[in-house]
């Protein structure tokens, strides 16, 4: 049945539908009450992310020449805003439509989503950690028209007062497997440390692999348990996607995520402004790309001229507000939020 | 056995997991944005039931066991084991009633199902999308005394309770879905 025909069967069902409507006003009041811009930048772009694991969906623009350019769906409205930024707009948000292609359908994906990206001049990610546990207490509080500190999800209570927990990667590291932070990024003690758990690896698995397979399996779940919002910062600098470095820890670079009741809400940064680095990072993940076999496309020039102009010293963040809607509704499933889900549209 | 990359699992799929078998109920392709990618998937043991998580990296190999998939038709039913037999052997089969995962009641007289064995061992039944049954009581309904506008419960042979709509009678036979449990049309 498609959600239409079980509203049709049910009307109740369209208040859990009507919490993105909440959601997104909630959104637009507290940051506007801080003074930021709502912006709109193109969702159909030249020049998509260059993260080599991310499938784009690709269309063509014709001009009246019947002259074709190859175009894309973006995944993030990243760069357009970070030019805005460089072009000294201030603090901006956006609300927008992303698409991931090939991701697989899940109950936390569809491969069109609603994604929330704000942006802090002058700022780094701790004061995007502030903005977070503002932004989520607010909406819990609006929304539910409560005072209480405690969420309620899928049966079980968390607290999400500010401050969320806060754990390096390094300290959940040492937390739930017992490695040390110096070994941590060494990929000789981190496979040793996988095959003693029973993980598979040989000569072809890297620091990645059994970094990645070590996280999802031993740390990410065991965060749900803490029965509050967890921001877990500090990546690994291979991890470090469009964040800066730490400047007194190299290893590391200043991004977090945020998690709560074991759905990953956002990922965020103190954003790169170093054009050399920035397009280094850049180089490096299109050329994965093309091993990968994945759709091929150029780096943003546009973007690095920009960061080679200068850009203030900025935070910035990307949430899945489909997600948001679906802690704020209690609901389990993304397509209980969104009314005509890819699978139900796509459906044979 | 055969080996099988991480990255091709599906839901569906048995494999050897732990050194026990696990049939698969849900495999997703994740990528943590850069670096390998990983398959995300839920596993239930085959002998307790329990389920557990695991991402598994997509090149790790896992081993998919042999299951056989044999047509059986449905005897009789006892209060902790159902009675299947071989149509062609005559060979009989009793299984516990925990395999059936709360779907005894759409087992009615003759049935054909399929039977997942692994090692000689019953692990899994799957039964038709749709099955026939016969409708053992229904009530007059009057139209507009139900919140659930049209529709009426009948117990069927079985003793499974459906929705059906208020037309539908006592000795009725009734197409049904095996998934849902919801009412399809009316058979012959």
């Amino acid at each position: 049945m498609k959600n239409w025909q079980r509203i049709k069967k049910n009307s109740e069902l369209k208040e859990k539908f009507f919490i993105r409507e909440k959601v997104f006003d909630g959104i637009r009041s507290f940051f506007k009450n801080d003074g930021f811009h709502e912006v709109e930048t193109p969702l159909m772009i030249k020049h998509p992310g260059t993260e080599p694991y991310l499938e784009v969906f690709e269309t063509e623009l014709i001009n009246d020449e019947q002259k074709r350019k190859q175009a894309f769906l973006l995944t993030s409205p990243e760069y357009a805003m970070k030019k805005l930024i460089a072009g000294g707009i201030g603090n901006i948000f956006q609300i927008c439509k992303s698409f991931r292609n090939g991701e697989g359908l899940s109950e936390k994906h569809n491969p069109e989503f609603t994604i929330l990206e704000w942006y802090r001049v002058n700022a780094d990610y701790k004061d995007i950690m502030a903005d977070f546990e503002n932004l989520l207490w607010y909406l819990h509080t609006t929304i539910h028209q409560t005072e209480d500190k405690l969420l309620t999800y899928q049966g079980k209570k968390y607290d999400i007062s500010a401050p969320f927990i806060r754990m390096t990667v390094a300290e959940a590291f040492e937390k739930y497997i017992g490695i040390k932070k110096q070994d941590l990024l060494s990929a000789k003690k981190l496979k040793e440390v996988a095959l003693d758990k029973g993980y598979q690896v040989n000569e072809n698995t890297d620091w990645e692999g059994a970094y990645n397979q070590l996280f999802l399996n031993e740390i990410e779940p065991r965060l749900v348990e803490l029965n509050r919002p967890v921001i877990i910062y500090d990546y690994p600098i291979s991890q470090a996607a469009l964040s800066k470095r730490k400047k007194d820890d190299p290893g590391f670079a200043e991004r977090f995520e945020v998690y709560l009741a074991g759905i990953e809400l956002g990922n965020a940064f103190s954003e790169l402004t170093d054009a050399v680095e920035q397009k280094k990072r850049f180089e490096e993940e299109l050329e994965l790309r093309k091993t990968l076999k994945k759709t091929e496309y150029s780096l943003d020039k546009d973007y690095i001229n920009a960061l080679e102009e200068g850009i203030p010293e900025t935070g910035g963040i990307a949430v899945g507000v489909d997600r948001l809607i679906m802690l704020m509704a209690d609901v389990a499933d993304i397509n209980d939020t969104i009314f005509f889900p890819a699978h139900e549209v796509f459906s044979s | 056995m055969s080996k099988l990359k991480a990255g091709n699992i599906k839901k569906g799929t048995y494999v050897l997991h732990n050194g026990k078998p696990h049939y698969v109920t849900k495999a997703q392709f994740v990528s943590p944005g850069k670096g390998s990618a990983f398959t995300r998937t839920k596993l239930q043991d085959i002998n307790s039931g329990a389920t557990l998580d695991f991402v598994f990296k997509s090149h790790d190999s896992v081993e998919e066991i042999d299951v056989e998939s044999r047509e059986m038709q449905f005897l009789y039913i006892m209060s902790d084991e159902v009675v299947f037999m071989d149509p062609r052997s005559y060979e009989q089969v009793n299984i516990s009633v925990k395999l059936m995962d709360g779907k005894e009641k759409f087992l009615v007289p003759e049935l054909n199902v399929y039977i997942q064995f692994f090692q000689e061992k019953a692990i899994g039944v799957s039964l038709p999308p749709k099955i026939k049954m016969v409708v053992a009581e229904a009530e007059d309904a009057v139209a507009g005394d139900r919140q659930n506008a049209g529709k009426k419960p009948v117990t069927m042979e079985t003793g499974l309770i459906v929705q059906a709509p208020l037309f539908v009678k006592k000795g009725d036979n009734l197409l049904l879905d095996t998934a849902t449990g919801e009412y399809v049309s009316r058979a012959n």
